[in-house]
Formats: C-alpha cells, structure tokens, sequence
C-alpha cells in the first residue's frame, strides 16, 4: 500500500516514514500542504496521512480542495488540535479519520489498513478471492487453508490486486501502489511479480486482460 | 414573598425614610393645627364670655333692685352648666350667681380675663362692671372643657391619618419594590449566570441609573473575556507545540524497537529519539521563562529596574554559546565598549541576550558568521546582533513574535517562543527590538535600543 505523508516536523515526518514502513507501507513524504495537493491529485496513493498545521497551504484547506475535485483518497487527518471543534470539521470536511497526536504507530498503521478496506467496499480484515486468503495486518497469506511465504513486494502486489478485486488494474497502477518514490522500477517488474505470484498460489488465480492488465475473482469472504 | 438580600437592604433604608419623612410633616401639619385650632378656640370661647358677661350686665340694669331680696340662684339648666359660672356683685353685694359659684369674688381681677384657680381647678374668668360703676360682673368657665373640645379637634385630625399610616406604608414598601424592579431583575440575571458565562448583559428598558452599573459590568466581562481567550489560546498553543515532538519522540522510539537487526535505522531513530527530547525540554524551558515574566513584568515595574553593564553581560552569553558554535564552525565574534550601563534586571536581560545570539545561531547554517555589538551612543545604547544566515521576507519579518509562529522551511527545530520572550523582556526593560535586513553579513540584523540612564 502506497501511503502519502504530510507532515511539516522533521523528527516527527522522518519517524512515521521509517514506522510506516516497517509495517510494510510504502511511504512518501511531503512536507507542505502544496505538495500534498499536488501528489494527491497526480499520483496514485492508497491513502493519505495529513498533518493540519502544514507550511504554504493548510491541511484543512487541502482536504477541502482534494474533495471538492472529487478526489476520494482516503485521507487520515494527524494533528496535534485536539479540540472537538477541530475534530467536527476535519471530519465533516471529507477526512475519513481524525488522529490526535502522539499515536502508536501500530495503531496508525491498523486505522490506515481499516480506512483502505473500506474505501474499496471491505467490510471484513481478511481479503478473499478464490482460495487466497490475505490477512493485511498479519501480511500472511492462505491458500486453501495453507501458508504460502510471499516477498514483500510479491505480498504487495497480491494486497494491491484483491483490494480491487473484480476490476482490472493496469501495469501503471500496480507500479504507483507498489513503489514509493526513489525506487528505480523495471519495466518488467510486475510480470515478474506476477509470475511468482502465479508459480507460489495457483496459475488461474491471476487472470490477464491482455492489453489491458490484471485482475482477481470477487468472492465474499465466508 | 421570597426575600432578596442584595436589594434589602436597600429597599429597607428606602422605606424607612419615607416613612419618617413623612411622619415628621404629619406630626409638623399636626402641631399647626394644635396650635390654631387652640388660638380661634381661646377666641371664641372667651368673645362668648364676654358676650354673657355683657348680658348679665344690661340685665341687671334693667331688672332694678330689690335690696332685700336674697341672694338669686341661677337654675342649672345643662350638663355644661357645672363648668360655667357667674357672680353679679351690686355696690359690693354678691346679689346673683351660679349654684356652682362661690361666695367671693372669682378673680382679684375687676376687668377683663385671668386665669385662676378655684377649688384647685383652673378657670377662665372675664370681669367687667356695669355702666354705672356699681355692678361688678364675673363669668367664669372651666379651662379644662377648652382642652376636651381641644382635644377631640385633634383626634378629629390625627386618628385618620394614624389609621392610613399602615395603609401607606404598605402602598410605600409598594412602590419602592416596584421602582427598583430593574435592580432585581438584574441580580435574578446575573444570578442565573454560568461562572464561565461573560457575553455582555443585555436588558431592555434600563434605568439611566443602572446603566452606568451594567455598561461597566459589560466592560468588565469583556476585559476578562479578553483575558481568558489569551490564556486559553496560550494553553491551546502550548499544548500543540507540546504535541508534536512528544509525538516525533514516541514515533522514532518505536520505530528503533522494530528495527530488528537494522543498526543503523536504529541508531539513527535513537539519535532522533533524544534530539526530540532535548527539543521538548528546550520548549518547556521557554515556555516556563515566558510564564516566569508574566510574573517578572508586573514586578520590575514596582521595583525600578536597576542598572546593569550590557557588555559584561553579552560577553558571558557569548562565551557561554560559543562552545556550541564552533561545533558547527559558525564564526562568533563581539565587539562592545569596556561599561555600558542600561536599565534592566541582569537575569532577565541575560535571557534576552541568549535568545538573540541562539537564534542567530540556530537559524544559520554550519560555517556562518554571527556578529555582535554592543555600543554607547549619546542618546541611547545599542545591542546589534546580524548574522549571515538567510534571513527572513519582510512578511516573515513582521510575524516574528507571534508566539509559536515558526519560519516555515527550516531545518532546524525552534519553538517559536524566542521571540515572544525577546519582545516581552525588552518591553519590560524600555527597550525597543528591531528586525532588519543585515547590509554587512546578508543575513538577520537585529537592533535592541534602550534609553541612556539618565
């Protein structure tokens, strides 16, 4: 999962990146509510961590523009305003969770997976498809009950492809979730991933769209 | 009805000087007509002696004498009659009188009226004597009966106004409570008041009395009002700027537990980890010396600031902060006079001091130039302090102070009080701050100017 961070304090930024990522987020950082704007609209992120007291824009003054072009990143508002007030209008201004700082990062990273299940209709933790079964806190994966060891980028991809389950994902999209700023991706990297994938659970449970991309099966969890 | 003490009082003092006030104009109308009615009562009743006395007179005249007859007894003919008494003496002979007369004559007095007592009562004699000079006639008539007609005259007068006096007081204590209705009204809605409730009153139809009151009450509420939002927004931004290196520190603390076998992730969060610390206790440090001048302000300005050697103290500052600067190969250098007395306490002005140098120093980069300079001019004494970091936009420039405002895009980590803390001591100490573009160095200048002692 391919997470935007806003955040304007240095230590405070520089931390949650390394956190994010060692739960196994893939993280990039902004540090001015401009930036956020920009990325936010251009590039394509699971979702969005945003500090309010940003530098040159706002964060409330963000989510109000990112709304109002019917942007629906889910966006989780991280601030030190704790007051109820603030809380009312982050929320009534389209964040989809309002945190007050400090927070675990063990829970920062549970409330930006809970936001991602349901901004893709997921009511249930586990994703299904098929026989895979894919635990996202646990980054474990099944199938037909049984463990199957997957790499990190190979977890992601996987993750990437059932949150959409039932639509096609093109190379482009799985490569902007999969990787975060700074990495060099090959042109082949997802047909590589993809054909692991294919080798370590089942050949058809990955179906190709030729010319177009990939796409799982939607089945509802049991 | 339900008793209200604040107005009590008040109503109470009200009343009871209406009431005497009005008693006294009573009993004062009361004693007139005592007084009057007595002086046209005396008037009458002594013009109806005379009148009798005069009667008696012509009637003896024309009656003639019978020598031998007896002396005549009058019939007693009303229930007054007791009080009433007459002599007619003829050439020295008591030749008629009331029964209840007696024998001598009534008064020593042979004309005209006089008061004696007879029978150890007082009465009122009228004397005169016929034309002929031979007739010596006395009318007499009890003073006491004057008092009783005196008397239920009075009653006549007083006894009403004593029986509506409760009537009136009740009508008074009435009208009092009713005039100062505003006043209740006001203290029911002040009482009704949250403690934390300070938007002005607002009532309708004030009394111009009570308004000087209310308007003064409102400016008060305001004042406090004022008062509370800046503490509020103080401990609202205290507790923000609090927030976030706590949360920078819980973050790169957790972030060094998960790092697993990552020695450098780990290091490094660490390293974070205490610089955060470092960070919020710098932030601390300030934000109780800015509580500490609250105090400081309020007490310098009783005492009278004293004198203190401006060079001295920023060559102990300097040498204090030097160590730090040279870490980062900045350049400190000083330049003051051998004494400059300016006005301040030393501990407060070597609060200033620090803050102007360490910022300087913090908001330059690694191998810059800070420069200081103290100097005694004829009207006024100097501490300049320019640096050649990159210095600040004039927007910037003048939000500087704002508590907890930071120039945005900084690398390294301020709380934004420093300025705040400047300000507040060189208020307190008469000095003037201002902010500039350094001409020398390219970067900050900042001039604090106090008045020469005088």
């Amino acid at each position: 999962m391919r997470i935007l961070l806003a955040e304007d304090d240095m230590m405070l930024g520089d931390g949650l990146r390394a956190g994010l990522r060692q739960l196994g987020f893939q993280v990039d950082w902004v540090r001015d509510g401009l930036a956020a704007e920009r990325e936010l609209m251009t590039g394509d992120y699971t979702a969005a961590v945003l500090d309010l007291g940003l530098p040159m824009k706002d964060g409330l003054d963000v989510l109000q523009a990112l709304r109002a072009r019917k942007n629906t990143t889910p966006l989780l508002v991280l601030t030190a305003r704790d007051a109820v007030p603030d809380r009312i209008r982050g929320l009534d201004l389209g964040a989809d969770d309002y945190v007050v700082k400090p927070v675990d990062l063990h829970e920062l990273g549970a409330r930006l997976r809970s936001l991602v299940r349901r901004s893709h209709g997921q009511a249930h933790a586990a994703l299904q498809s098929g026989g895979v079964l894919l635990d996202p806190a646990a980054r474990q994966v099944s199938l037909n009950g049984e463990t199957v060891a997957l790499s990190t980028r190979e977890f992601d991809l996987l993750h990437a492809l059932m949150l959409s389950a039932g639509r096609v994902m093109s190379r482009e999209q799985l490569e902007q979730q999969l990787y975060s700023w700074g990495y060099e991706v090959d042109s082949n990297a997802i047909e590589v991933h993809i054909h692991h994938l294919r080798r370590k659970l089942n050949a058809d449970v990955i179906q190709t769209v030729r010319g177009v991309g990939y796409t799982m099966p939607r089945t509802h969890p049991p | 009805m339900r008793p209200l003490p604040r107005l009590k009082s008040l109503q109470a003092r009200l009343l009871a000087l209406l009431l005497s006030l009005m008693t006294v104009v009573w009993l004062g109308a009361a004693a007139y007509t005592w007084l009057d009615a007595r002086h046209e009562l005396d008037e009458l009743l002594d013009g109806h002696l005379a009148q009798a006395a005069a009667l008696l007179v012509v009637q003896q005249a024309n009656a003639g004498h019978d020598d031998d007859d007896p002396v005549a007894d009058a019939p007693t003919l009303h229930k007054y009659a007791p009080k009433v008494a007459f002599q007619v003496f003829h050439e020295g002979q008591l030749i008629m009188r009331s029964a209840n007369a007696a024998l001598a004559p009534m008064s020593s007095q042979t004309s005209g009226f006089s008061t004696v007592t007879l029978n150890h009562e007082p009465w009122r004699v009228f004397a005169t004597r016929g034309g002929e000079r031979d007739v010596q006639v006395f009318v007499a008539e009890q003073s006491e009966t004057r008092d009783d007609i005196l008397m239920a005259v009075l009653n006549g007068v007083l006894m009403p106004l004593l029986l509506t006096l409760p009537v009136l007081a009740l009508l008074l204590w009435w009208a009092v409570r009713h005039g100062l209705s505003p006043l209740r009204h006001l203290s029911q809605v002040l009482g009704q008041r949250q403690p934390k409730a300070l938007q002005p009153v607002v009532l309708n139809d004030l009394p111009s009395e009570i308004e000087p009151l209310v308007q003064a009450l409102n400016a008060l509420f305001e004042r406090i009002d004022a008062m509370m939002a800046l503490e509020r927004r103080f401990t609202a931004d205290a507790a923000h700027e609090l927030r976030t290196p706590i949360a920078a520190i819980r973050a790169q603390a957790q972030v060094a537990l998960g790092a697993g076998l990552d020695t450098a992730q780990r290091d490094h969060a660490l390293q974070f980890t205490l610089a955060g610390c470092d960070r919020a206790t710098r932030l601390v440090e300030q934000l109780l010396t800015l509580a500490r001048l609250e105090a400081a302000t309020s007490h310098s300005a009783s005492t009278g600031a004293s004198a203190t050697d401006l060079s001295a103290l920023t060559r102990r500052v300097a040498a204090d902060l030097a160590p730090a600067a040279l870490l980062r190969q900045q350049v400190l250098s000083l330049d003051a006079p051998s004494a400059c007395p300016v006005n301040g306490d030393e501990t407060l002005l070597s609060v200033l001091v620090r803050n102007l140098i360490d910022n300087a120093l913090r908001y330059s980069p690694v191998g810059a130039t800070v420069q200081i300079n103290v100097s005694g001019e004829p009207e006024q004494t100097l501490l300049q302090v320019q640096d050649s970091g990159p210095g600040l936009t004039p927007a910037e420039r003048a939000r500087l102070g704002e508590r907890f405002y930071r120039v945005l895009g900084t690398e390294r980590s301020g709380s934004g009080l420093g300025w705040s803390i400047i300000q507040r001591i060189a208020g307190v100490s008469g000095a003037q701050v201002a902010v500039a573009r350094s001409e020398a160095l390219g970067g900050l200048n900042v001039t604090v100017r106090w008045p020469l002692i005088h």
